[in-house]
């Protein structure tokens, strides 16, 4: 009876160490220069195991051999990154606390007054652009559907009838189908699945909707095995996994709509540091064998510098506060 | 047959003593993960994917498969000996594992979870071998109106669950669907009862509740002194009797069907598959009277339910290429990070691997069999500590497993508060499980209602239209049915009803 206790207090140990390194993964990597001198946290507003989340940690991989310092990825899934995003902006601006920012949940939080967020657009620090996931738009195989054109006269010969999926009231897709109908006039029915795309495809593809509206990456394997037709991809360019399918711009509806996921500081933080760190993301992007490791990972590889991000960020801010009202009043 | 070949070249693969090793790693590593409230395998996955890169894609592919499906059985051990759920799924078994535990029982319900686990994934594998693809057809036939209609019957076996007291168990079961009412409305996108705090717009996460109510309270319970203490069992008690597995072994086959066709359909949580079994159990068991004073039924059918669910849910992965819960997602990333697209078309592409890790899946479960089994004796011992010390470890844990959920401190105190709830609970006696299972199926019931009615423009006729989903909601009506009739007639007969007010 005397092994079985050392065993317990075997495990017991394990497990402390395991919840420890769940909780926190911090190191002791001390750095040379001026920055960073101690282990900066990298808050990602979802579960790990999500895309953002994957695309987070191979960066912070590769960061800390590039910056010689520790990233703590920190997960904090609440309410679609508002949380993550208090934390960042309530944060000390002194370059060791960055978070993941996505859109449209970075802007879609500050737009919807009802869910009361504590900061604004000028509350961030943009750093830098990792991911660019283009809105596409699918119908089954067999569906008189084929192209864009297909699309907008269907829905325009049976205006609101047509259901088409989103992930959930003011998302990417939500706001592509507000965007579709200013453009062109052409009106989708949106069924929300606030759970999710899984929840939106199994719908689709049980025939419960009509119309698939969800990222590219999610789509690409969909479409290798023939389970679903892409008619549109709601890009300035064509998507590289999916070159044959036509962008919404070509067919003369100018519908631009993305997810994106990129990196920020909060407000004030130094130029010189977001430069280091916009800098170090640029030249890890840059790397072949990183691209190629994202593309793998269905992230496709998008860099934007600090200032290009900011633009970016603000034409986004734009396009969604121009649709938002649509989004609001026919949720 | 040519399923069946393919099936052993898969398992002359997957017992290569490498991929057996790494198979072993996983299992042992996935039930720690799941022992831990609010770290569960799919964290675990997660963080374990990056170091994964450099294997064998085969061997990298089998250990976070073992992780997963270790993790639906981990949970099963502070279930029974602590009362704390690590996971949402095994919260049900707490009811029953935990009485059994006070009773000295503990071994055998801790060895009946895992028999009952091995033959529950085992058959949900062999499903998959067998007839993947017609199966993953009857998964994509059940929409949100069938769903929806599904978990009507859930609801209706609540009436099973309710006990002594319906005035009681109503009580439980509306609190439930008020915790379950918080967050963010899916469809107008409006904050309801959320104290205007960010944290609260998904909705309280269920773990650091069940947590508060299962484990705080019955600590807060027994710190009065009054209320019964575990006790070890002894090594004559460690295994199940004959009667026991005579008695498991209807719940386990009734676990396993029900596990495997919910774990079909994506997206669709393992909680709900074990909240479903031990319903049935209620309703259809022998023995459904004993169930919440410590029954092996209520044990055994939703530990097995989980874990056929866990494997059944490889099946829209192979079929489809679509992700049927987080834990399957992340390994999808693992799929794709090895430059494998997972759907109908990596049988062909792949068929080496995806037969071995098919194979590596019956391996797995047995292997977690004879793991967990000898292991049994070994938890128990977690008994055999003083209980005055045992308390603090268990406050501990359950802090630091509310924690975890979301790195929130807000969770800690969502724990304290349920767990003084939970023990009021105790001191009125109000039952436990119709909360546990209207919190669980709130949020489904909802977004599948208000999904349906946006598929179908308003019109509720879609519930009735649609040929399956109007079976289900028969079942569910006679279900009702026969539990109103049944409690008329006794009182009819002048006899003691289940239900009394």
């Amino acid at each position: 009876m005397n092994r079985a206790p050392r065993v317990l207090t075997l495990a017991g140990i394990g497990l402390a160490c395991l919840s420890l390194a769940a909780c926190s993964q911090s190191g002791t990597t001390a750095a040379t220069g001026d920055y960073p001198t101690k282990p900066i946290e990298l808050v990602v507003g979802y579960e790990a195991g999500g895309p953002t989340d994957i695309g987070a940690r191979m960066l912070a991989q590769e960061l800390e051999d590039k910056l010689d310092a520790t990233i703590t990825v920190v997960n904090k899934p609440a309410a679609n990154s508002q949380v993550a995003y208090t934390t960042l902006t309530q944060a000390k601006p002194d370059g060791y606390t960055m978070a993941a920012t996505t859109f449209p949940s970075a802007i879609m939080t500050v737009l919807d007054k009802s869910r009361g967020a504590s900061y604004e657009r000028d509350s961030f620090a943009p750093v830098a652009l990792q991911v660019i996931d283009p809105t596409a738009v699918a119908v089954a195989p067999d569906s008189d559907i084929k192209t864009p054109k297909d699309l907008v006269e269907a829905a325009k010969a049976k205006p609101g009838k047509l259901r088409a999926t989103t992930t959930g009231v003011a998302s990417n897709e939500h706001f592509a189908l507000a965007s579709l109908k200013e453009v062109s006039g052409a009106e989708l029915a949106p069924v929300h699945f606030a759970d999710g795309s899984t929840a939106a495809t199994t719908a689709f593809l049980g025939g419960n909707t009509d119309v698939l509206l969800t990222n590219v990456s999610d789509l690409q394997p969909l479409a290798e095995s023939g389970k679903v037709r892409v008619i549109g991809v709601m890009d300035a360019e064509r998507a590289e996994s999916l070159p044959d399918v036509p962008t919404f711009k070509e067919s003369g509806y100018d519908v631009e709509i993305s997810s994106s996921r990129g990196y920020a500081f909060p407000k004030g933080t130094p130029d010189e540091v977001v430069d280091e760190m916009s800098t170090a993301i640029g030249e890890i992007m840059d790397d072949p064998a990183f691209q190629k490791k994202m593309t793998e990972a269905g992230l496709a590889p998008s860099y934007l510098d600090a200032d290009d991000y900011s633009a970016y960020w603000d034409d986004t801010e734009k396009t969604f506060g121009d649709l938002f009202p649509l989004v609001k009043a026919d949720s | 047959m040519e399923s069946f070949t393919a099936l052993l070249d898969g398992f002359a693969s997957a017992l290569t003593p490498q991929n057996l090793l790494f198979a072993l790693i996983g299992c042992l590593l996935g039930t720690i993960l799941g022992i831990l409230p609010g770290i569960g395998s799919t964290a675990g996955m997660a963080i374990l994917i990056p170091l994964t890169l450099t294997m064998d894609p085969a061997s990298a592919i089998i250990m976070l498969a073992a992780i997963f499906y270790g993790g639906a059985y981990g949970g099963t051990i502070t279930s029974v000996l602590l009362n704390i759920p690590g996971e949402g799924e095994s919260a049900i078994t707490c009811i029953d594992g935990y009485q059994m535990t006070l009773r000295g029982r503990a071994g055998a319900a801790l060895a009946t979870a895992g028999i009952g686990s091995f033959i529950g994934g085992t058959i949900a594998t062999l499903a998959l071998v067998v007839a993947a693809k017609p199966l993953s057809e009857l998964g994509l036939r059940i929409g949100p109106p069938e769903f929806f209609s599904l978990v009507l019957i859930g609801l209706a076996l609540l009436v099973g669950l309710v006990g002594r007291s319906v005035l009681k168990g109503v009580v439980s079961a509306c609190l439930g669907l008020l915790i379950a009412m918080v967050g963010i409305d899916p469809v107008m996108g409006l904050p309801r009862f959320t104290f205007d705090q960010p944290h609260f717009f998904d909705g309280i996460s269920y773990v650091p509740v069940l947590v508060g109510i299962f484990g705080l309270g019955e600590l807060l319970a027994t710190s009065g002194g009054a209320a019964p203490k575990p006790t070890a069992p002894t090594l004559r008690q460690l295994l199940p009797t004959r009667t026991d597995l005579r008695r498991a072994a209807p719940a386990i086959g009734r676990g396993a069907s029900i596990g495997t066709v919910i774990g079909l359909i994506p997206g669709v949580s393992s909680a709900i598959s074990s909240l479903l079994a031990y319903s049935t159990e209620k309703k259809v068991s022998r023995h459904r009277k004993e169930l919440g004073s410590g029954a092996i039924e209520g044990v055994a059918a939703p530990e097995t339910a989980n874990n056929s669910h866990a494997n059944a849910a490889f099946i829209p992965l192979f079929t489809l290429g679509i992700p049927a819960s987080p834990s399957i997602a992340v390994l999808m990333g693992a799929f794709l990070q090895n430059g494998l697209t997972p759907g109908p078309q990596l049988f062909t592409e792949a068929p080496d691997l995806v037969w071995t890790v098919i194979a590596s899946l019956f391996v797995g479960n047995l292997l977690l069999l004879v793991l967990n089994v000898p292991m049994v004796g070994l938890w128990t011992r977690i008994l055999a500590i003083p209980y005055s010390v045992l308390r603090a470890v268990i406050f501990a844990f359950i802090v630091i497993g509310s924690y975890a959920v979301n790195n929130s401190v807000i969770d800690i105190y969502v724990m304290v508060f349920f767990g003084i709830v939970g023990f009021v609970f105790r001191q009125v006696h109000l039952p436990l499980a119709p909360l546990v299972l209207t919190l669980i199926l709130g949020p489904f019931i909802e977004s599948a209602l208000r999904e349906s009615l946006q598929i179908s423009q308003g019109d509720f006729g879609i519930f009735v239209d649609r040929p399956l989903s109007l079976v289900f909601l028969l079942v569910a009506l006679a279900v009702l049915a026969a539990s109103v009739l049944s409690a008329g007639l006794k009182r009819k007969a002048g006899l003691p009803t289940d239900a009394e007010v």
